[in-house]
């Protein structure tokens, strides 16, 4: 820590400008809303067309599963979570980042979230969708999925209170809705501006409906902004909660590797590792095909990328912490399977897990670093990677070695296993596509507060009092 | 915009009470705990641990919040810094504190005890890690480095009063990024050795994280609590807002719900599972008086003030402030009561003279440095670039 | 629409003045100019929330935030009452050894409903109560004055239902504030027939079309898509039916006779059937006489005795000689025959007349059956009177 920095003085007692430029509010109305109001490029499609592919592919690898059954996968007795549950668990976490931006960052008032937060809440609603399409599928018959309600049969019974898996739904079903809520409830103002812009009458109607005849008052803005800070102030608790539960599944249960108590803000903590290098990664292509680079600026890439050095030393803890404790305990079980899993049949995937988890993202630490885009990128997917792989080496090495030798089962992916997730992400990407076209992926409102001279330099209502 | 005029006549003059307080508290403290191991050296050494615990967590927690100030380049706590420099700066003399307690350990921990060692085979695999050489080598190098970390951390800060140097932001700024993961490892350290392994055969992984956030808190309470009073009676050297206290209260409320998430994850996780060497920790806290601490704790640390800083007013309003932050830092002192005392006596909750020197000597400490270090140095960080940008914050 | 005031102009009615600014520093000093004038039913209008607007309105603080606590508490307090019903009263289980009222597993859950109630209350309330949204009929709707809002501009509109309004001198007041461009905003009155709406061929060609594709969707989906597999998959399963021809076993037979010596679940092997004799000799009854036993026998004895053999055995049947009628059971012969001649009479029938309940009446209902009929032959015939005669 010493000749990098001497090279440039930071000056400290200026705030740094959020938007660069200094660009007109009209001009930030036309470049936001241009993706929705020009002819998509030939690149748009391409992306469309591969995107579509991948889920298709997923959609034929899920119609196997459904005819065919549960027999298609590659999941066995012991293992019985297998690919569904880690996909579950990856794509849930991809979510968490998208609220931690909006709602966390808006709390400690960091306001260059505005470029980003949009594009982060959208996220986390299709990573939702897709994470919640994991455990439906894992049912075998999905439609039997009522059953985790709390709904009055015939049969008398009810559900089981005690089941995290009865969490998961409340948990996940809360934090769609109200990511979904945040979400629109920030979209309206936008859309009464994309009303007001668009000459096509079918959008207008579309969006006249969507922004539900907001006008921009101020008494309406006084509310509205309480709202927001309300909503953010639940998301924030809600998000540790969600994947807190979702780590439950795991801890509550006695399995070596799966309980300990560390798992909750472990888990968190993960996920939002893992949600930053997906908007990272999504971002940085995003600025680059429709020229958003005054917008999101290095800045917030160079922010995003401490945010994700920090998550990866708290995950890089809850590593260290586990060995640790599953030695300090003195059961002689917990501290085979830490030796198992980093000698086992696994090894490889959690050597891999561990360099991109923990390794690859100190490279953060350099400010050069973080300012090469193409760095960047690359650290962004080995993160995703490393991410993908921890979930599923908890899952697997966990199960595969029962407490009887007999009981022991290799799990072996088979086709319809990576189908199904490669469909995940051609259902995300195609998601995120449409979104890109469809509504402004930038916040207008927040962005044109957060321009130079956007607010009155004093307070003038401040005198009256 | 109008630039704030710092008054320099208050910069070096904390109010006289605080001295006066301090010493006072800290005669007492002294007198006490010296009763108390007359009266029963045992129990005393326990009532001296939790001292120890108390300090530390405050002091090193308001490290960590200067540390985060500077990592996260934050701007509206620039002007409140001093005092959590001030309060940090009761690292130096843990080891003090903790050396009758080092002359004592086969009193306090269990583990010393070689019989041990032939009934227990968990304590035949621990033993590399608790034994008395090594748990000497760790106590004196994590408070070795929290004494660095603050040494040369203050001393920028310090030098930037004249100098007014960016560049010592800058090197602040790396400083604190390296202080963050070696505080993270050093208070796991510290929490296993000083408190998990009280109860030498119960572990959990989360414990280190549930100390930080007790920690954390009771800093930003104490700071909270004098930088409010400060203000209030005039005697801060510039004028804060109420929207620095809204900030203020925010993290207060922020720490009070995540400490009761960190504690709640402890317990469900624990008494979910239902093994024996994990409950063996919970179970007396459950039952007899030690189930009254257990609620009084979860009451007193999570859902009183929990209500009491929820809304927004409550989160400026400088009365409810200071009452919250005394509130909190006797549900710290109570938290680290029921961390400690119930391996002294698990049947029980015992109250008396050691418990009195524990409060008395832990206030007077920490409120004697606090009042010793303003009287040296500046109240505000005057060559602070950020200064005048905190000053104008609003929210 | 009957309060509307005509207005000489073109019969529309006026709403207000609007007024726009130059940039929210102007917009600020105009809002506070605004009070200071005395208009209560005005509006500032900025494309973003302005820092110190709400203050220069001098705008009460918002409570909607006790929506949210209120809600939220309720959210909480309901799932834990639920719960704790469910599980603690209707229908308790225990599980995994924890109590019937397992109040940590509850609170992940309580938080949910807290944050889910809260949050979907507040959003409620500030969309329909607060906003009073959705509106898409406001007079202010399409006006350039609102292009320019969402845009760039910075405005104020003050409302002709005002106190202190006055078209000219509201008009001239806006202009000295340094307003760039003041327009005159009017309610729309174009009024649509209710009628005229129903009977649009359009209108009831979208219900038509509406009501054939949910009805052909319905019959679809109930009728033939559930039939398909994979939503058979309970009934769909790898195994033989009976009546169905086997690959396996050469025979091609599907129904497998039983192994020699199979005794089927709730049977045992009767060896005395149509062989009064030896069931006589070698049954005895193994039912224990209790007063259960004998409520029972009771019970079945009326139920499918009775009707032939009275109710007391006696032979007075109840069918009006449609049925040939028994003899009593209180003859001599019978009275003094084992317990195994009426198992087996129950069992397989007598002589073609009485038919066999063995379907009907389980094996140690029958036993029961014998001992009653034992109670009515000893209630006929007391043993003191028998030994006296």
């Amino acid at each position: 820590m010493s000749e990098v920095s001497y090279g440039e003085v930071i000056d400290y007692s200026k705030a740094p400008p959020l938007v660069e430029g200094n660009p007109t509010l009209s001009k930030i109305d036309d470049s936001i809303a241009a993706p929705s109001e020009t002819r998509p490029s030939k690149k748009y499609f391409m992306a469309l067309g591969v995107t579509l592919t991948m889920l298709l592919i997923g959609v034929i690898a899920l119609g196997y599963t459904f005819y065919y059954g549960i027999g298609m996968w590659g999941n066995n007795i012991p293992v019985a979570w297998g690919f569904a549950i880690t996909n579950f668990v990856f794509w849930i976490g991809i979510g968490h980042a998208g609220t931690l931006i909006s709602a966390v960052l808006f709390l400690f008032r960091q306001r260059w979230r505005t470029a980003i937060a949009r594009f982060a809440e959208a996220m986390t609603i299709f990573a939702v969708m897709c994470a919640g399409l994991f455990p439906l599928i894992h049912l075998g018959r999905p439609w039997y999925a009522a059953f985790v309600f709390p709904i009055p049969t015939q049969h008398g019974v009810w559900i089981n209170w005690n089941s995290p898996l009865v969490w998961d739904v409340f948990a996940v079903s809360t934090y769609f809705t109200v990511s979904l809520m945040f979400w629109y409830i920030g979209l309206i103002p936008d859309l009464a501006t994309m009303r007001d812009r668009t000459t096509n009458k079918i959008k207008k109607a579309v969006y006249h409906v969507l922004s539900m005849g907001w006008r921009f008052s101020n008494r309406h803005w006084q509310h509205y902004e309480k709202v927001y800070v309300i909503l953010a102030g639940l998301a924030t608790p809600l998000v540790l909660s969600v994947h807190s539960i979702v780590s439950f599944d795991f801890a509550v249960s006695i399995l070596p590797g799966w309980h300990t108590t560390i798992f909750p803000p472990y888990f968190v903590a993960g996920a939002i590792f893992s949600g930053f290098g997906m908007v990272l990664t999504v971002l940085i292509i995003v600025r680059k095909v429709f020229n958003l680079e005054y917008i999101i600026t290095m800045n917030h890439l160079d922010k995003m990328a401490k945010v994700t050095l920090l998550v990866s030393m708290m995950v890089a803890y809850a590593y260290l912490m586990e060995p640790f404790m599953a030695w300090y305990s003195g059961d002689p079980i917990d501290w085979y399977l830490v030796l198992m899993r980093m000698t086992g049949h696994y090894a490889l995937g959690f050597w891999v897990m561990t360099t991109c988890n923990v390794f690859v993202p100190q490279l953060l630490w350099f400010k050069k670093i973080r300012h090469n885009i193409g760095v960047l990128f690359v650290i962004s997917l080995l993160i995703n990677v490393g991410m993908w792989l921890e979930r599923y080496i908890i899952i697997v090495t966990s199960l595969y070695k029962d407490f009887l030798p007999s009981a022991w089962h290799i799990f072996v992916p088979t086709l319809t296993d990576f189908g199904i997730l490669i469909g995940s992400f051609g259902l995300f990407f195609t998601l995120v596509l449409l979104f890109a076209r469809s509504l402004p992926v930038i916040s207008m409102t927040e962005v044109k507060g957060v321009t130079e001279g956007a607010h009155p330099t004093h307070h003038i209502g401040a005198e009256h009092e | 915009m109008t630039t704030q005029q710092i008054s320099t006549e208050k910069l070096r003059k904390l109010p006289e009470s605080y001295g006066k307080l301090g010493w006072t508290l800290l005669i007492a403290g002294v007198v006490f705990t010296i009763l108390s191991f007359v009266i029963d050296a045992k129990h005393a050494s326990f009532g001296l641990t939790m001292t120890l615990v108390f300090v530390a967590t405050v002091g090193v927690g308001s490290l960590f919040w200067v540390g985060v100030e500077y990592v996260s380049s934050a701007v509206w706590s620039t002007a409140l810094r001093r005092p959590f420099e001030f309060l940090a700066g009761v690292i130096p003399f843990l080891i003090i504190l903790a050396l009758p307690l080092l002359l004592r350990m086969r009193t306090i921990f269990e583990w010393t005890h070689k019989s041990l060692l032939a009934t227990d085979p968990a304590m035949v695999v621990k033993a590399p890690y608790l034994n008395i050489p090594f748990f000497l080598i760790r106590t004196v190098g994590v408070f070795a480095l929290w004494w660095l970390f603050y040494y040369l951390i203050i001393r920028n800060s310090r030098n930037q009063d004249t100098s007014r140097d960016q560049q010592l932001t800058t090197k602040n700024v790396k400083l604190s990024a390296g202080f963050m993961p070696v505080f993270a490892v050093t208070l796991t350290l510290f929490s296993i050795d000083w408190l998990m392994s009280l109860t030498p055969n119960w572990f959990s992984t989360i414990f280190a994280v549930y100390v930080f956030s007790g920690s954390v808190l009771a800093a930003m309470a104490f700071g909270t609590l004098i930088i409010v009073k400060l203000n209030e009676k005039d005697r801060f050297p510039v004028k804060l807002t109420p929207d620095h206290y809204y900030n203020l209260g925010a993290f207060l409320f922020a720490f009070v719900v995540f400490w009761a998430y960190i504690q709640f994850s402890q317990f469900m996780l624990q008494w979910y599972g239902n093994l024996r060497e994990e409950t063996l920790y919970y179970i007396p806290r459950m039952h007899g008086s030690w189930a009254v601490v257990s609620i009084a704790v979860a009451l007193a640390e999570f859902l009183i003030p929990f209500f009491l800083l929820v809304t927004k007013p409550a989160k400026m309003s400088p009365k409810r402030l200071v009452f919250v932050s005394v509130w909190l830092l006797a549900a710290h002192a109570l938290d680290i009561y029921w961390m400690v005392m119930p391996v002294y006596d698990s049947k029980t909750a015992v109250f008396g003279v050691s418990e009195v020197a524990f409060i008395l000597l832990s206030l007077g400490i920490i409120l004697t440095v606090f009042a010793y270090k303003a009287k040296g140095n500046n109240m505000v960080p005057v060559g602070d670039p950020k200064l005048q940008r905190g000053l104008e914050f609003h929210i | 629409m009957s309060d509307i005031e005509k207005n000489p102009q073109g019969g529309r009615r006026l709403y207000g003045i609007t007024a726009l600014f130059d940039g929210p520093e102007k917009l600020v000093n105009a809002a506070a100019a605004v009070v200071k004038e005395g208009y209560k039913n005005y509006d500032a209008y900025s494309p973003y929330p302005i820092h110190g607007l709400d203050s220069a309105m001098k705008l009460k603080r918002t409570y909607i935030g006790a929506v949210t606590l209120i809600a939220g508490l309720t959210g909480a307090s309901l799932l834990l009452l639920f719960a704790w019903w469910t599980n603690s009263i209707d229908y308790p289980l225990v599980i995994g050894g924890k109590p019937y009222f397992a109040w940590p597993s509850y609170i992940p859950l309580m938080f949910e409903m807290a944050v889910l109630f809260g949050a979907v209350s507040t959003v409620a309330a500030l969309i329909m109560v607060w906003l009073g949204l959705p509106r898409n009929s406001h007079p202010l709707q399409d006006t350039e004055f609102m292009k320019k809002i969402s845009d760039d501009g910075f405005g104020i509109a003050i409302e002709a239902k005002d106190s202190s309004f006055d078209e000219k001198q509201t008009k001239a007041f806006l202009e000295k504030l340094g307003a760039e461009k003041v327009e005159l905003v009017y309610y729309e009155t174009r009024e649509i027939s209710l009628k005229e709406a129903v009977l649009d061929p359009k209108f009831i060609g979208v219900i038509v079309v509406v009501a054939i594709a949910t009805s052909g969707a319905t019959y679809f989906g109930l009728n033939k898509m559930l039939l398909l597999r994979p939503w058979t998959s309970l009934s769909d399963q790898a195994k033989v039916l009976p009546e169905t021809r086997s690959e396996f076993y050469p025979d091609g037979f599907a129904m497998r006779p039983p192994v020699n010596g199979t005794v089927a679940r709730g049977e045992l092997p009767y060896r005395y059937a149509n062989n009064i004799p030896a069931a006589e000799k070698f049954m005895k009854n193994p039912v224990l006489p209790s007063k259960h036993v004998m409520e029972l026998g009771q019970r079945d004895f009326n139920i499918y005795c009775s009707p032939c053999h009275g109710y007391f055995a006696d032979g007075q049947s109840r069918l009006q000689g449609q049925f040939p009628v028994p003899p009593s059971l209180h003859i001599d012969s019978l009275r003094t025959a084992p317990d195994g001649l009426y198992y087996e009479v129950i069992t397989n029938g007598f002589q073609g007349v009485m038919p066999s309940y063995a379907r009907q009446i389980p094996r140690d209902e029958r036993w029961a059956i014998v001992w009653y009929i034992r109670a009515l032959q000893r209630a006929q015939n007391p043993p003191e009177v028998a030994d006296a005669k």
